[in-house]
């Protein structure tokens, strides 16, 4: 059995030979460490005089950036094949390098949905970006940015289209590259206008948020089109809609919200005869009964440290859905021990693995992550994983 | 006719009503007939019921920042008229560790502090210990909060507590820290005073440390 053929097994909810296992990787300290690649330190070389004006003006450039990007991700993938992983995600995102005085580098990201983007340095001195804070605080800003970026949202797509299948086309054959249509359409209503606000707007400007939705759900169907024009039979799709201790919002409130809008997206994946898993970071517990009546056929992520427990949500949802996780990225993956490693995965597959319909990996994607952890993340999945499992 | 006002102030708030709730203050400024220190306790009573709600899983996030809003609002009607003015609990200086850009959690710990009556200095997100230490120094708070949601960067409040030990200021400041990466275990090795596993809990302890 190959790759391709045990990712779809665990999908239709069937043994393959083994329990697959899916890499999150995408941080280039990651990826850095794996292909031993010596960190390009783009935040420092933005700070000087030739070279920054230029990193500045290429940045800007579609051609640039769509290069750069789709490297990022193929050094992703070659990590994730060099390492032995059976899938690994694959992420487009498209930004604009804006001056930007209260950031620590004097430039930001600006993405756009509206959210900008700190740049940072990684500890071992690679680019690290982070959404830090929304650019539309009113209704107004907010129209007038959407109407504004409607030639950019043409271009996201276009480049979508193009990276996933590149990616497919050039390592499709060494590993399965899932796509991920990221981010959603709960962060892409609430981020670019900050959380605080954003509430305040569900409670004083119900007719504005629906309006936000509306268009945030069009947008994202067309991002999601694109992405699974690249030809893989599994899409990704996600929202943290988790904190620690339960969702961001009441399930109730998420559901008037954003049900249909969910329920549309699932139809849509299944009308191109595709399974949609999606990725949720928190707690997570009482929105699974949602995620199975809104149609999705998988979930990724169940974060440990916010309690979630892969036997649990499977007693909760049984077969209902595919689950992909959890290994926690806090502590285990970073510095756990190889017997702390081992016993995780062993835990993993006895909890999820039986009757097929799960997929090992990491709860999250982290710089810290070691692969070193990650390789024996996949040794123990090997071990522990035929079937029939023994575990 | 003063107890109607002031079970509206209430109600409202725990209705999550913003017109009724500031309506409410309103009269209590211009009517006079209920004190405001009044009014502000029964945003206080009113707030601690929000916060067991949150914590007893019965509201959400959602609700928790939208009456803390609320709270924000009818305080900014009240506060002027209040003989020890706004922030009268004491100072809180608050911010995010260096390298940790999450500040969801941070900014509404120190919303409710506000609204309990403290002054915050916010210091935002990835502070660094030499900015921390700068702040105690300058702003001589009775708390420092720390907010921490990556594992990757807990040594950072260490970090703070080992620098204040060499300030000399250690002593002079209780600290507090909250925030998805910690755990009451991890605040008995840092040696700081309290770890809070919501902002509720925080507000609680520090009003405790207050006197308040
Ligand atoms: C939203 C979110 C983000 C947003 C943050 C936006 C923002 N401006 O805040 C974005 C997308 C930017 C983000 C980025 C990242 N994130 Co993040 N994120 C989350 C998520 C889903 C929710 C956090 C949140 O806002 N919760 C809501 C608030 C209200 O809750 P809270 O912060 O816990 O606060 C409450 C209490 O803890 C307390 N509190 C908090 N602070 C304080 C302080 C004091 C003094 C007191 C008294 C109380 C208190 O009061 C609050 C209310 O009760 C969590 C999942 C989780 N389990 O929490 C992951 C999570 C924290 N992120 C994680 C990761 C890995 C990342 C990234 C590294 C991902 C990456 N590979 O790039 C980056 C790191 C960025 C950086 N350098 O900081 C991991 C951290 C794992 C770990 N233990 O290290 C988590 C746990 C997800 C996971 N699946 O593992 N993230």
């Amino acid at each position: 059995m190959d790759f391709r053929e045990r990712i779809l097994a665990a999908m239709n909810h069937e043994e393959a030979d083994r329990v697959p296992v899916m890499g999150l990787i995408m941080d280039p300290t990651t990826v850095n460490l794996v292909l031993e690649k010596k960190p390009v330190d783009f935040a420092g070389l933005l700070k000087r005089p030739v070279w920054g004006l230029l990193i500045r003006y290429l940045m800007n450039t579609n051609w640039f950036w769509r290069r750069m990007y789709y490297g990022n991700f193929a050094g992703s993938l070659k990590s994730a094949i060099k390492l032995g992983f059976d899938a690994n995600w694959t992420i487009y995102s498209l930004m604009k390098l804006n001056r930007e005085p209260e950031s620590a580098l004097g430039w930001a990201w600006h993405d756009p949905f509206g959210r900008v983007w700190e740049l940072g340095r990684a500890p071992d001195g690679s680019m690290a970006v982070n959404y830090t804070r929304g650019l539309c605080e009113t209704e107004e800003q907010w129209e007038a940015w959407v109407e504004q970026k409607k030639p950019v949202y043409e271009a996201l797509i276009k480049n979508v289209r193009v990276f996933h299948k590149k990616l497919v086309e050039k390592y499709g054959e060494r590993i399965y590259p899932i796509g991920y249509a990221a981010p959603g359409i709960f962060e892409n209503s609430w981020q670019p206008m900050g959380f605080v606000n954003f509430t305040k707007m569900i409670y004083q400007k119900p007719d504005f948020v629906k309006r936000i939705v509306d268009f945030q759900t069009d947008l994202y169907m067309k991002y999601l089109d694109a992405v699974m024009e690249s030809g893989v039979e599994v899409v990704l799709g996600g929202d943290d809609l988790g904190q620690k201790t339960g969702p961001l919002m009441r399930p109730e409130l998420i559901e008037k919200l954003y049900g249909n809008s969910y329920r549309m997206v699932a139809d849509r994946v299944h009308e191109k005869n595709k399974k949609f898993v999606f990725h949720s970071c928190g707690n997570i517990y009482q929105l699974l009964d949602k995620f199975v009546d809104w149609g999705f056929d998988g979930i990724i992520t169940m974060e440990p440290t916010a309690g979630m427990d892969l036997g649990k949500v499977r007693e909760q949802v049984g077969h209902k859905l595919v689950l992909v996780g959890n290994l926690d990225v806090s502590y285990l993956m970073v510095r756990g021990t190889r017997e702390e490693v081992d016993d995780a995965v062993k835990k993993a597959i006895k909890d999820a693995g039986r009757g097929g319909g799960y997929i090992l990996s990491t709860c999250h994607s982290h710089p810290f992550v070691d692969p070193k952890r990650l390789e024996w993340m996949i040794d123990s999945a090997h071990k522990y994983g035929k079937y029939p499992l023994s575990v | 006719m003063s107890g109607d006002v002031l079970n509206q102030l209430k109600s409202s708030l725990l209705e999550l009503d913003m017109e009724g709730a500031l309506a409410a203050a309103r009269m209590v400024r211009e009517d006079r007939q209920v004190a405001v220190e009044e009014a502000v306790a029964a945003v206080s009573e009113a707030l601690k019921v929000v916060g067991s709600r949150f914590q007893e899983g019965e509201w959400f996030l959602t609700e928790l920042v939208y009456a803390g809003e609320i709270a924000k609002e009818v305080m900014g009607l009240l506060s002027p008229l209040m003989e020890t003015g706004a922030g009268g609990l004491g100072t809180v200086v608050v911010g995010t560790v260096a390298g940790d850009l999450h500040d969801l959690g941070k900014n509404i710990f120190i919303n409710y502090a506000r609204s309990a009556g403290f002054k915050v200095i916010d210091l935002g997100m990835d502070v660094n210990a030499n900015s921390f230490v700068n702040a105690v120094k300058e702003n001589s708070p009775f708390a420092l909060g720390m907010s921490c949601l990556l594992t990757s960067t807990d040594g950072e409040i260490v970090k703070v507590v080992e620098d204040l030990k060499k300030a000399g200021l250690r002593e002079k400041v209780r600290i507090i820290i909250g925030g998805a990466a910690l755990t009451e275990q991890f605040a008995e090795t840092a040696g700081v005073d309290a770890f809070a596993k919501d902002a509720i809990t925080g507000i609680d302890i520090i009003r405790n440390w207050s006197g308040g």
